[in-house]
């Protein structure tokens, strides 16, 4: 499944200055795997030390929240990922 | 009744379709609380007084540095040391002398919440930290007020409208999640931009204007210079309004 992973501008300087990516995989856990593969620095922002997804992070798969057990949610052909972490600025 | 000088003051805006002198005086008859008077509470506060809201309460329990003024435009060189709800007080009044505006210098509390949006037809999340920002939630559902966030960070932003038993409220979105409180990076046009849909909102909810950023999640992204929208949904096991049921 090839899959369009959206990244906050932040963290475009991990991923060679892109904020579009594709990746692929048939759930977000897969297609968070061939992120990191990809760009390795991503892993130790988005993953605590067990390998999940940072509670600082929200998914959304076509624009609706993949919460709870984001990981496990599937995806198909054409999805659109987005990775946005919270942010609490004023 | 708009007296004739209000009527020449906010002319551009009572000739809106829609608006007209009711809606004028929807907003002098308003009370609004503004949580923060920082980045996100600067254009805020001063959208909402010019365009005639007639009751402004601020809240913030800081004092100006220089290092706010990159971004917080109610406070300038001269305050420096002031405290924030004096300065912006000064400034609102000086912008729209016709409007009350009520500074309050406390810091916000589970305690103390009660009091403070007594009365409020609407709350303004203008904070800087997420645990006041679950205050400021939780408050607006158990009081049925609507209340309407915005966040910044750096180049991005977010915003979302909340109607208490009718749409996601914050906890709905970020689930309790709280994050080690930084120093932030942020440049002053992003507050802006943020603040300034959070005054529209308020505007929109006071006049009955529009439809308002409710399940929605608002991403401001500068530096590609785009606005993502998220669907966001009630929760029903959220520990904020779970238990509220559809008004």
């Amino acid at each position: 499944m090839s899959i369009e992973l959206q990244l906050s501008s932040v963290f475009a300087r991990y991923a060679g200055n892109q904020t579009t990516l594709t990746v692929k995989g048939n759930t977000v856990g897969e297609c968070l795997d061939d992120l990191f593969s990809q760009y390795p620095d991503l892993k130790k922002i988005f993953l605590d030390k067990n390998g999940n997804l940072l509670r600082a992070f929200d998914i959304y798969i076509n624009g609706t929240s993949a919460y709870p057990k984001e990981m496990t949610k599937p995806v198909k052909d054409g999805d659109k990922l987005h990775i946005i972490p919270v942010i609490y600025g004023g | 009744m708009l007296s004739r000088e209000e009527l020449e003051r906010y002319d551009r805006q009572i000739m809106l379709y829609g608006f007209g002198e009711e809606g004028q005086e929807k907003l002098k008859k308003a009370r609004v609380f503004i949580a923060g008077a920082g980045g996100l509470g600067s254009p805020v506060s001063i959208y909402l007084a010019i365009a005639g809201v007639g009751n402004i309460r601020i809240i913030d329990h800081d004092t100006v540095e220089l290092s706010n003024l990159n971004r917080q435009i109610l406070h300038w060189q001269e305050n420096i040391r002031e405290r924030k709800t004096d300065s912006a007080v000064e400034k609102l009044r000086k912008l729209n002398p016709d409007i009350k505006v009520e500074g309050i210098a406390e810091t916000i509390t589970e305690k103390n919440i009660p009091r403070l949006v007594v009365n409020a037809d609407i709350i303004i999340d203008a904070m800087d930290n997420l645990e006041t920002r679950y205050i400021l939630n939780r408050a607006a559902i158990d009081k049925n007020i609507p209340f309407v966030h915005g966040a910044v960070n750096g180049f991005e932003g977010r915003a979302m409208t909340v109607i208490p038993g009718k749409s996601a409220c914050l906890n709905c979105v970020y689930h309790g999640v709280t994050v080690p409180r930084e120093k932030i990076p942020v440049i002053g046009v992003t507050p802006a931009v943020i603040g300034c849909i959070q005054a529209t909102e308020a505007i929109k909810y006071i006049t009955g204007m529009g439809n308002l950023l409710t399940n929605r999640l608002i991403n401001y992204d500068a530096l590609s210079m785009t606005f993502t929208e998220f669907t966001v949904k009630r929760d029903p096991d959220c520990e904020h309004c779970g238990k509220i049921k559809n008004r």
